[in-house]
């Protein structure tokens, strides 16, 4: 729903992510060059390099003719460059993004699929034994932190049974091609995948499940029974089909989770996307990749948030008339 | 709200499970100095051992005892998860009820700041800022206040909103009751279950950060903490040290957010009443 609200609330939060990105570095005490560009940087400037930075970036003027300056570098797609990686920093987190991509929308899919499919099934036989069952096993699953679920895969699958690979998301140096890449590539991403589907299988189902258990209560559920349909089309096309809405809603928050989960994720596995880059930028203080990823993160995910709030209508036309 | 919160959790089996696990957890982080045999930040040279008697989970790489980081790790967990659970519910709670009472451009205001930061991934944001500022357990508990707020005042409002339109607070209003007044005596009291439920799912997220930013090396490291501990043995996962330090670690972690999930699905009702009965005790 394109509302004067929506554009309002997603304006308040792109300029609040602007605006922490453009003010932290340039309110840390000391020499601002160094809280944009890091340790690293200022080793491998040279005096002309750093004359032109500060006056590109006009840190010698007023904040508010510094904001000018970083507006319009941005808007020239310019993120800054890591002198860590040697490279511009655009360019250093396209790299990665690929991997992360593959694991987040792996798992957010998924994790939601399985659980809109459990909730059905387990709100439908509320209060029986695999009802309870399965609500305590996955709210306690939903306890594990994804980083410890992952630790734990890890070690089963990886270091005692050594089914699965310990790091990476490809054999280095193996000149595979074709079908025998494409396995090797789902070989590394399995147990990745597995620790933030269980992760964030909970969710999912929780909604689905609470929403089964009011939806059943509708008199138009007596109807479909009255009717004499079978079991499974008033399960899954009557209740289910309703019962899947608030997930679409929380899709977009969930999106956000599975990111920052992924952060912690690649870090366990050592895969090679921006969580990953991300950790290896904090340990090496390489501020220009920090900002870069929260940037192009904070940013992929207020999009995305907003593209399901435009399609949210078109799923659940009530919505139309709420506004 | 007539819904007794006791008689929730109680009457709910995983209620009751979660509410002896937190209590749990309250005393081993209470009780800390009396339970661990050693200090946990004495370092000594006796690096990497196995559990023995003196030592239950073994000495980590630095020759620190494992059982008694465990202890001390709960105090820490528990200290950010309560102080930041306070400090949100109380901040959902004021922005909340006064914008539902005030209402007008300062409500539109609050409720818009609200729903932008609902869509703004906080674990990211927490990323960067502590990569400049490497926040103290203060500072650390501060900022998780401050970015974690907004979803409990979004439902505190809405609360609110059908709670001033009751009869004792139109009758407190033609005395010439202010709006201060009718929040504290009125409101508040009657929104006492929901601010509960708030408060243990701001522990529940606080907690989970906290981990998740030691795990990633950017929390103060003078503090034990659990998300610390798992990061420290996960570099020797190559040796079988997992076993006595990785996976207590992870469990206690595990079940203290365990039992704060069921403790607030058990509470939930309260929020959502038309799930009431959805669950057999």
């Amino acid at each position: 729903m394109l509302s004067k609200r929506n554009v309002i609330t997603y304006a308040i939060a792109f300029v609040f992510i602007l605006l922490l990105n453009f003010l932290l570095p340039r309110m840390m005490p000391g020499d601002p060059l160094m809280a944009i560009y890091g340790n690293e940087a200022l080793i491998t400037m040279t005096p002309e390099l750093k004359a032109s930075l500060v006056e590109r970036f006009v840190l010698d003027e007023p904040l508010w003719q510094q904001l000018g300056a970083y507006f319009l570098a941005l808007f020239q797609g310019e993120l800054g460059y890591s002198y860590y990686y040697n490279a511009p920093v655009l360019s250093v987190i396209l790299g990665r993004l690929p991997w992360t991509l593959l694991l987040v929308g792996t798992s957010l899919v998924l994790s939601t699929m399985l659980g809109i499919v459990l909730g059905i099934e387990s709100g439908w036989r509320r209060g029986s034994r695999t009802d309870r069952t399965m609500l305590a096993g996955l709210m306690s699953l939903n306890g594990f932190p994804d980083f410890f679920l992952g630790m734990l895969l890890l070690i089963t699958f990886g270091v005692t049974l050594r089914i699965f690979p310990l790091a990476g998301a490809l054999t280095p140096y193996s000149g595979l091609s074709g079908l025998a890449l494409l396995l090797d590539v789902l070989w590394h991403l399995f147990l990745p995948v597995a620790a933030l589907t269980l992760a964030y299988l909970a969710s999912g189902y929780l909604l689905t499940r609470n929403t089964m258990i009011t939806v059943l209560k509708e008199p138009y559920m007596l109807t479909a029974r009255a009717k004499g349909l079978s079991q499974r089309v008033i399960k899954y096309r009557h209740a289910g089909r309703n019962s899947m809405l608030p997930v679409v809603t929380q899709t977009g928050i969930w999106l956000g989770r599975v990111v920052t989960g992924t952060l912690f994720v690649e870090l366990v596995f050592a895969y090679p996307g921006v969580g990953y880059l991300t950790y290896e930028a904090l340990l090496a203080r390489d501020y220009p990749i920090i900002q870069g990823v929260f940037l192009i993160v904070a940013v992929s995910v207020l999009l995305a948030n907003f593209l399901i709030d435009l399609s949210y209508p078109k799923l659940d036309p009530r919505v139309s008339y709420a506004y | 709200m007539h819904i007794d919160l006791k008689k929730e959790i109680k009457e709910s089996g995983p209620g009751k499970t979660g509410l002896t696990i937190l209590l749990l957890m309250i005393a081993v982080a209470l009780l800390a100095p009396l339970i661990a045999p050693y200090d946990p930040y004495q370092q000594s040279t006796a690096s990497l051992l196995p559990p023995s008697l003196n030592h239950w989970l073994g000495m980590n790489h630095v020759g620190q005892d494992i059982w008694s980081q465990l202890v001390y790790g709960a105090r820490t967990s528990l200290l950010v998860g309560f102080g930041v659970g306070i400090l949100s519910t109380l901040l959902g709670t004021v922005f909340g009820v006064s914008s539902a009472l005030v209402g007008g451009l300062y409500e539109k205001i609050i409720m818009r700041i609200v729903d932008a930061f609902i869509v703004i991934p906080m674990i990211i944001v927490i990323v960067l800022l502590s990569a400049y500022i490497r926040p103290g357990i203060t500072t650390l508990i501060l900022l998780l206040s401050l970015l974690s707020w907004q979803g409990g005042a979004r439902i505190i409002r809405a609360q609110t909103l059908s709670l001033k339109e009751r009869g004792h607070v139109a009758a407190a209003k033609s005395f010439g009751a202010n709006h201060f007044y009718i929040a504290w005596r009125h409101i508040v009291p009657d929104l006492g279950p929901l601010l509960l439920v708030d408060f243990i799912y701001g522990v529940r997220r606080a907690i989970f950060m906290e981990a998740g930013l030691a795990f990633l090396g950017i929390s103060d490291p003078s503090l034990v903490s659990w998300g610390m501990m798992m990061r420290d043995a996960l570099s020797f996962s190559y040796l079988n040290v997992w076993q006595w330090w990785l996976i207590p670690t992870g469990l206690a972690l595990s079940l203290t957010i365990i039992g704060l999930t069921f403790v607030g699905h058990a509470a939930e009702p309260v929020i959502e009443p038309r799930l009431r009965g959805a669950e057999i005790a």
